[in-house]
């Protein structure tokens, strides 16, 4: 039977979401326990646990042997909302648009564009968008070197740690460079050397290959850790400017492989140009 | 005419719901929900599973749908919100349906007009369970840009 009207109401408004809040109720608390479908077996933990023995997110931070926070573990942004717009939080005239930009972003802002996003095409979100999707991605800390393993797109950062600098030369890539020092409690990551084919979100704000991302991690407690991004692109905004997210640690999960271009079906119903045209 | 105790019990099989849907990991969307589809065109059908593609970004269900007008049968496309990793962190398999299944499912059309729907609801119908659920992603589509 096919039918494309809205479903037959229920006799009042109440009545009518009570019932359909029941069938999603029951829908998701039908849910197996997602433990059933891993992978593995018998995974030692290593984690605080609480009195009833689930893992305590509130226990003290890790340090490592030199004394810096332990960022290590899964990560994953709690909410959609900073993939789908960067500045969800800000008010509008907070982000600084230079004219082109403005009116990049308010074309695109529709969805009428969304075949051009490099996300729909199985590309590289870039920096920061991949840490705000919802696929989970795991800190790998040593003295020298952080590693950001992305559970999207199966791809990867290296922050280094030693003390180098990027050289001026250095080839646009999608990700960018990163180098990342201490400040206190708090990890300050830089990135450049973009290579400007990236949304800072799904909205579509743009970057330039000027674009030059600074964020800093501080994790609270065992089980959050708040980031705050800045984005400094001179060449698509007037300033520089900050946003806050957070993040919380999964302790019952691993990454699991993602290839996009497996079976990328959508882009052919997306809105837009190929993507680069 | 409600009296005010059917009304305290629907308040409170919202706010369960909610704390329900709040405790639900976010699915990963790969492109812009709102612009492939349109969430104000709900579909329903029902039919018989023609196929099940396993795969990323999303997982694809087809289906044969018999128009009961006309008696011509059409197979739809059914994209499910998450693709497999997140499905598997919620518990389901590859398994969890079959070729030859028959399923109920609500939706939102594609706004290419094509046989395409996005799927927030799937119950197979021999036994009412429900699988793979996926509520439309919440999005703040022109705020605050």
């Amino acid at each position: 039977m096919l039918i494309v009207e809205p479903p037959t109401r229920a006799r009042t408004p109440v009545a009518f979401f009570a019932l359909a809040s029941l069938a999603v109720l029951l829908g998701v608390g039908a849910l197996p326990h997602a433990a059933h479908a891993q992978w593995w077996e018998n995974v030692p933990r290593t984690i605080p646990l609480n009195a009833k023995g689930e893992p305590d997110l509130a226990a003290p931070a890790p340090r490592t042997k030199d004394g810096h926070p332990d960022l290590s573990g899964i990560w994953n942004p709690h909410t959609n909302k900073y993939l789908r717009n960067i500045a969800a939080d800000l008010k509008p005239e907070d982000v600084p648009f230079q004219p082109w930009a403005k009116q990049v972003a308010d074309e695109r802002a529709d969805g009428s564009h969304s075949r051009e996003d490099s996300d729909a095409n199985c590309l590289p979100q870039g920096v920061p968008r991949l840490g705000a999707a919802p696929a989970p991605w795991k800190f790998v800390q040593t003295p020298d070197l952080m590693v950001v393993v992305h559970e999207a797109f199966s791809l990867w950062r290296q922050i280094f740690l030693d003390g180098r600098k990027l050289a001026a030369n250095a080839n646009p890539t999608w990700l960018g460079y990163s180098t990342g020092r201490w400040e206190g409690n708090t990890l300050v990551v830089d990135t450049r050397g973009f290579n400007g084919k990236t949304w800072l979100d799904q909205v579509g704000k743009p970057t330039t290959e000027k674009l030059h991302v600074i964020e800093r991690y501080t994790r609270k407690d065992f089980g959050h850790m708040d980031l705050e991004i800045t984005i400094d692109d001179p060449g698509a905004y007037t300033r520089p400017w900050t946003v806050k997210q957070d993040l919380t640690l999964l302790t019952d999960t691993e990454l699991l492989e993602f290839i996009c271009n497996e079976n990328n079906r959508d882009l052919a119903h997306l809105p837009g140009k190929s993507f680069g045209e | 005419m409600q009296n005010k105790s059917s009304r305290r019990a629907a308040a409170s099989v919202v706010a369960l719901t909610l704390v329900f849907l709040a405790a639900a990991r976010p699915a990963h969307s790969h492109h812009s929900f709102a612009a492939q589809y349109d969430a104000s065109k709900p579909i329903t059908l029902t039919g018989k599973v023609t196929k099940v593609e396993w795969t990323n970004p999303h997982v694809y269900v087809y289906v044969d749908v018999r128009d009961e007008k006309t008696g011509e049968v059409a197979n739809w496309a059914l994209e499910i919100g998450g693709g497999p990793n997140s499905l598997i962190r919620q518990g389901w398999s590859r398994d969890s349906l079959k070729t030859d299944d028959v399923i109920n499912v609500e939706g939102s059309l594609a706004r290419d007009g094509s046989r395409l729907a996005s799927a927030q609801s799937i119950v197979l119908a021999a036994t009412g369970k429900r699988v793979f659920a996926a509520p439309i992603p919440t999005e703040t589509r022109d705020a605050n840009r």
